[in-house]
């Protein structure tokens, strides 16, 4: 399996890294692609709050070995091709580009569930720590339970 | 000398947290921030911050040695 995995500044271009994803392999017949996105808004206690940046930290060499591993995962249940999963850290803007999650397969069920997992994980494991700025505070966000429930649903699956 | 690392939100409390500290396990070195650090010992207590040595994931009793690097880590929050 081909895997790329890349935690930058700057933004992915979503067309190069589908061509990259099918290139190269005749027997790819499903390329499913995710990308995540800073919205403008953050949901606190106190309702919705809008935001003007959001900023990623993250744990430089334990971040790129833990993706590693989570790629490893997913090859290891599902029949991979080729896999990219590239993050963006530091200071992002509404509507910029966050994350992308891409998944090459023979057929489509790998590359849809496999694409799911990776996703799950990466939110769930990654040492990524997002923080908002907006109305002149500073704030991190918290993590979520329904996360939690989403990557715990991969628990149980045989492995093929 | 042990590296210390706090990530997240426990960065905001260990912003005047010297950078090395000498201890033989994670749990000594909470132990030892509470006297002066009694907010970031507080934040480091709760059960879903992880402990990592040389960026493995370890528990709070995994034993140090001189230039371990070790990290505090809240809940992750990425993607």
């Amino acid at each position: 399996m081909t895997t790329r995995i890349r935690i930058q500044q700057q933004d992915f271009d979503l067309a190069e890294e589908y061509q990259l994803l099918r290139q190269g392999h005749s027997t790819v017949g499903a390329v499913v692609t995710f990308s995540g996105l800073v919205r403008d808004f953050e949901l606190s206690p106190e309702g919705s709050e809008r935001i003007d940046s959001l900023n990623l930290q993250h744990y430089p060499g334990m971040t790129e070995s833990l993706l590693k591993n989570i790629v490893e995962q997913a090859n290891s249940r599902w029949d991979l091709i080729a896999t990219t999963v590239i993050h963006r850290v530091g200071e992002l803007l509404p509507m910029e580009q966050i994350v992308l999650v891409g998944v090459a397969s023979e057929h489509r069920a790998d590359a849809f569930e496999a694409a799911q997992f990776l996703m799950d994980y990466l939110k769930t494991q990654a040492t990524f720590w997002k923080s908002v700025k907006g109305n002149g505070k500073h704030q991190w966000i918290e993590s979520k339970a329904s996360d939690q429930q989403a990557a715990a649903r991969w628990d149980g699956v045989a492995d093929e | 000398m042990i590296n210390l690392l706090f990530f997240g939100r426990l960065g905001d409390f260990a912003t005047q947290v010297p950078p090395t500290i000498e201890a033989s396990t994670p749990a000594e070195i909470r132990q030892l921030l509470t006297a002066d650090f009694p907010d970031l010992a507080r934040e480091l207590q709760q059960p879903q911050v992880l402990v990592s040595v040389n960026k493995m994931i370890v528990g709070w009793d995994q034993p140090l040695f001189d230039g371990s690097e070790v990290a505090f880590l809240p809940p992750v929050t990425g993607g």
